[in-house]
């Protein structure tokens, strides 16, 4: 459904006699339009006329398999599925009976279609996968939607942008770091659904270059920083926050100052510098980092190469390893449990390191420990955290402040949920998939308003405005018949383009990895060629999820709250004028007026009398109410050119509220 | 033939939204934003305005405002002499202590947090973070209790991120800053594409006001507000000439140069241009402070960038005359530890730390407050948060006393309830 081809060629046919943007009005007739593009130019975002400016070619046609692989759903296991959502259910029902709340009714066919496209995949349906759904007469087709969007790769971008939200996922943490295989190895544990225990624990005990082993991105994601790294991997991964307590005791929670040093203790050895005194390393022949850097400089300040050169060897000293070393107190230590500057032993916040991993090193017995499935709060703590991704709102909320002040909404249900985790041996999408099969879930949105202090119940889930990313891959959506121009790329394409081995390094060898790192991942070149292929006015039309991240503040995805990736989860949602002059004015809106444009096609093919269903569909996933159905077609029948009246509605229904927040 | 406000005005369908929910959720009224500020406008002079420079990521306090000579926790930064006698500042601000005269430093602040997102919250309200309630931010407040200038031009700017800040919490969405995300290209999207005449940009907005209508009836709420409330307020920008003030490319060379051409210089210009056409309160960020590695080889770039910009906004506010009407304060959420770490930089320190105050209200050439021999603890006279926020709206001659109620009917302060410094008022 995904991959579903129009008839290209009766396409393009119908779309000769109409011009080039919906709304815009030429002087001359129409037909003069009809030419071909004009050639390709790199105009300056902002100072061309939108008309003129020509849709990349990488995005109009549709691909003829799947960007990727994603691992199947096993479709045999939904009447258990079912069962367990049922469970879930009736223990918010039981809640709500005892608190005289009502749940809200059940959200209808293109309601729940809109939510889960968007909520599972990240994007608004096209119009034709729209037409699929509402047209189907199956009694199982919301089933069916599910898991068919849970195998698709728009479930992995969606669920990508939202751990990269949480895990700072950035690609170039300083320009000396590269982190593309961390980022690409996040999506690919995603894409084959690998159990979340399994892939935190990688995370947290990986070693070695970046390229080499792609999840000790994780850990050079917090380079130099070793003490804040506890504070963020407890409050990813166990919902707490002990950030306090590092330097001094938490002021309303428990954690004490020395806890968290105990605590630290685990991972104190972790160094992200290669280590240099390995044998191989040390009896080599190789140049170390800084003499490579002096020396090319000293043959030739002025070359080019000089720069990639520098990253690329900077880089190259990017490589996790581990060492026991002990951690002392700060010299300023002020209680009296003990004294400053004093070493202290490692200790875990509560339970104890599993016995599988006594016999283990340190880091990885903190690793053992956070991810054990006898550390209930490892579960508990991601099942919250995906009820709150899918109802708008956690049963510990915020998610990742689990104290005793802040209590759950409703113990039964979070306590259940962890069960769940367990028993899925931390099966992710099947958790999700449970949570979606839940009539709870499929109810329609309610308003909650911040600083409402009831519990929330759950009668159904939070009315929400779309991430900044779901907004963006929407519009891609009604653009784009290629949402997926470039992909992120790999440790398999990184690799030999930048690895450089320390046993045996020359200058000629350095020189050479600059050379091929120049022409491929060095971002200003590589930047370059990715708007050469999918650029539109300065911004790339592809899936918000391999787009290089932090964007710079004036790019749409950030003036829509996309995270700096500098704090955890600073994605927001909130409003500003900037947005809606974007919305109004900005060149993204004006995309999808253009001829060769996914929504236009539709139109122009739909012809004059289904034009308002298409433009209702595509936009907003619904049918025209009847009083929309004629404000839409008095505007077509105003007297105006229809291919006025057609841009006039599209920009209409883009710009309504209905179309920024899913219900 | 339309117009816009007979398009987009739906404004007393919110009000009223607004009076009944807090009402009948929770027994209260909510504060009559709307009204106060109308009234406060009225006033014939304009009032005081505010410039917030916001460092983010923590400031070292020891490198810059508050250097400890010959202490080994110095480091490689020098102290340098500043014209209030007796008085150093760090080598890498030299023309801000050529004009210490103009600044009051307060070098006694301390907090509980150095975690950024609480202390820049904490910093930037006057109170703790909660999970269950968003506070204003200084910048809303002041233009919740001082009112807009221009009626023409937003009153409320952030230039920079917008996404940690509290905005206008639970004040009214009129008060919520309008992010300029690069100040050298101001606001963008002012104008409708140049294909599209300005009937038929009507005809759409009217057209998207009817398809919308019953979603918006269905879920009203603070959330949709908002977002109502800014598509008002976007129309009305879109037609005003006084955008202008946002394009600071029509300075003269002279000027953007003498502010430097880099972001925060920039940032401070638009700041000096949005003051003068009228905006009440404008925040300038600049990011990059948080050096745990490296910090004297990466402070001297960023510091010298604060020191041109900073120093040249307050000579051109004084130029023009402005100073006397406009409060600047540069502030950071906590300073940087005295111990240099094993990276050569310094970690989050809230023990002690600085921030500044110069222009309207204020009595400047003065330091207030003391560290000790290491800037590591405050010595004398201690300033909270709460303190330092209570004394900027005194200065804006802004009521600090007054209990105003949030739509949970709990009171806030503005300011946060600290003490002002009368020694640091004017």
């Amino acid at each position: 459904m995904h991959f579903v081809r129009l008839p290209l060629i009766v396409a393009l046919i119908c779309l000769q006699a109409a011009p080039v943007l919906f709304g815009f009005q030429s002087k001359s007739n129409s037909k003069s339009t009809a030419k071909p593009a004009a050639k390709k130019s790199t105009p300056k975002p902002g100072t061309t006329n939108l008309e003129k400016v020509p849709l990349p070619d990488a995005i109009l046609t549709l691909p003829k398999a799947p960007p990727f692989k994603v691992a199947q759903i096993d479709r045999t296991k939904r009447s258990e599925i079912e069962k367990a959502a049922t469970a879930i259910d009736s223990i918010i029902a039981k809640d709500l009976t005892a608190n005289n709340e009502k749940e809200r009714p059940a959200l209808k066919d293109d309601l729940f279609l809109r939510r889960v496209y968007l909520e599972l995949g990240g994007r608004i349906p096209t119009y034709q996968e729209a037409k699929v759904f509402l047209d189907s007469q199956s009694g199982t087709k919301r089933s069916q939607l599910i898991d068919q969007l849970l195998e698709s790769p728009d479930y992995v971008s969606h669920f990508y942008n939202y751990w990269a939200d949480i895990l700072r996922l950035t690609e170039r943490p300083t320009g000396n770091i590269f982190l593309e295989p961390y980022l690409s190895y996040v999506k690919e544990s995603i894409a084959n659904n690998k159990p979340y225990d399994r892939w935190v624990h990688e995370m947290l005990t990986a070693d070695g270059k970046v390229w080499d082993n792609p999840a000790a991105g994780f850990q050079i994601r917090d380079q130099g920083m070793p003490l804040p790294y506890v504070d963020n991997t407890v409050r990813v991964f166990l919902g707490k926050q002990i950030g306090c307590a590092q330097c001094h005791d938490h002021p309303f929670d428990d954690w004490t100052q020395k806890q968290f040093y105990q605590l630290a203790a685990f991972t104190a050895g972790t160094q992200t510098r290669f280590n240099r005194n390995i044998p191989e390393v040390k009896n080599g022949r190789g140049m170390n980092a800084g003499d490579i850097i002096k020396v090319a400089r000293d043959k030739d300040p002025m070359s080019k190469l000089l720069g990639p050169l520098q990253q690329l060897v900077n880089a190259n000293t990017f490589a996790v390893n581990f060492a026991d070393r002990p951690l002392k107190l700060p010299h300023d230590y002020q209680y009296s449990d003990a004294k400053p500057n004093e070493v202290v032993e490692p200790k875990v916040l509560w339970d104890s390191v599993p016995a599988t991993a006594a016999k283990a090193n340190r880091r990885e017995q903190f690793a053992a420990w956070v991810t054990s499935r006898s550390n209930r709060q490892f579960a508990r703590n991601i099942a919250n955290r995906l009820w709150k991704k899918m109802m708008g709102r956690g049963i510990v909320h915020p998610v990742d402040d689990f104290n005793d002040e802040n209590k759950p909404s409703n113990p039964e249900l979070l306590e259940h949920l962890t069960d769940e985790m367990l028993r899925l041996n931390f099966d992710l999408r099947e958790f999700v998939r449970i949570i979606a099969y839940t009539k709870t879930y499929q109810r329609q949105a309610m308003v909650h308003e911040s600083f409402d202090t009831k519990p929330f119940r759950f009668a159904g889930p939070v009315l929400k405005r779309m991430t900044a990313e779901q907004i963006w891959d929407s519009l891609v959506t009604l653009v784009a018949y290629n949402q997926w121009a470039f992909q992120r790329p790999t440790a398999r394409d990184l690799a030999p383009m930048v690895d450089i081995n320390w046993a045996t390094v020359q200058l000629m060898d350095a020189e050479a990895a600059a050379n091929r790192y120049s022409n491929s991942y060095f971002p200003s070149y590589y930047n370059q060629q990715l708007q050469k292929l999918c650029g539109f006015e300065g911004q790339l039309l592809v899936r918000a999820s391999e787009i290089p991240t932090p964007l710079p503040l004036v790019h749409f995805l950030r003036q829509f709250g996309q995270s700096d990736r500098e704090a955890i989860e600073a994605g927001r949602q909130v409003a500003t004028v900037p947005q809606i002059l974007t919305m109004f004015n900005g060149p993204i809106t004006h995309i999808m007026l253009k001829k060769g444009s996914v929504i236009y096609d539709n139109v122009v093919l739909a012809g004059p009398r289904n034009a308002i269903d298409v433009m209702f569909i595509s936009v907003l996933s619904r049918r025209p109410t009847p009083i929309a159905r004629e404000i839409a077609s008095d505007e077509i029948g105003s007297g105006k050119r229809t291919e006025v009246a057609y841009g006039n509605v599209i920009w209409a229904l883009l710009n309504t509220r209905e179309f920024l927040f899913i219900q | 033939m339309l117009s816009f406000s007979d398009i987009m005005d739906s404004g007393l369908n919110r009000r009223r939204f607004f009076a009944q929910s807090a009402a009948g959720l929770l027994g209260v009224r909510l504060l009559g934003a709307l009204e106060e500020v109308a009234t406060a406008a009225q006033g014939s002079s304009r009032g005081r305005q505010l410039i917030l420079l916001t460092m983010r990521g923590a400031m070292s306090h020891i490198d810059t405002f508050d250097p400890k000579p010959n202490r080994e926790t110095q480091g490689a930064t020098k102290a340098i002499a500043t014209k209030i006698p007796g008085v150093q500042f760090g080598e890498t601000i030299p023309k801000l202590a050529g004009i210490a005269d103009r600044l009051a430093v307060v070098r006694s602040l301390s907090t509980e947090t150095g975690d950024h997102e609480q202390g820049t919250y904490l910093l930037r309200t006057g109170y703790k973070k909660l999970n269950s309630i968003q506070h204003p931010s200084m910048a809303a407040w002041t233009v919740f209790a001082s009112g807009p200038i221009s009626q023409t031009l937003p009153p409320n700017v952030l230039v920079g991120n917008g996404n940690e800040h509290p905005n206008a919490g639970f004040l009214d969405p009129k008060l919520l800053p309008v992010p300029v995300a690069d100040p050298n290209r101001g606001l963008e999207n002012i104008k409708s594409p140049a294909y599209l005449s300005e009937d038929n940009f009507k005809r759409r907005l009217l057209l998207a006001r009817k398809m919308d209508a019953e979603f918006q009836n269905k879920y009203e709420g603070s959330e949709m507000e908002a977002y109502n409330e800014l598509y008002r307020q976007a129309v009305k920008f879109m037609g005003s000439k006084d955008l202008a003030a946002f394009d600071i490319k029509t300075e003269p060379e002279a000027t953007l140069t003498a502010y430097g051409a880099h972001r925060f210089g920039q940032g401070c210009l638009l700041a000096r241009r949005l003051v003068q056409a009228g905006v009440r309160c404008v925040e300038v960020e600049f990011d990059g402070w948080d050096m745990h590695q490296n910090i004297f080889t990466d402070l001297p770039q960023r510091a010298g960038q604060l020191d041109q910009a900073f120093s040249q906004l307050i000579l051109d506010l004084e130029k023009t005359g402005l100073l006397k009407s406009t409060l600047v304060v540069l502030q950071t959420e906590f300073g940087r530890t005295p111990t240099i770490n094993q990276n050569t930089g310094r970690d989050h320190h809230p023990g002690a730390f600085s921030c500044l105050l110069a222009g309207a209200g204020v009595k400047t050439g003065q330091v207030y407050g003391k560290s000790d021999e290491d800037a590591r603890t405050v010595a004398e006279d201690h300033v909270s948060i709460e303190d330092f926020n209570t004394t900027i709206a005194k200065a804006l001659g802004i009521d600090t006393d007054k209990d105003h109620i949030a739509p949970n009917g709990r009171p806030f302060k503005i300011g946060g309830g600290g003490k002002p410094i009368t020694k640091l008022l004017a």
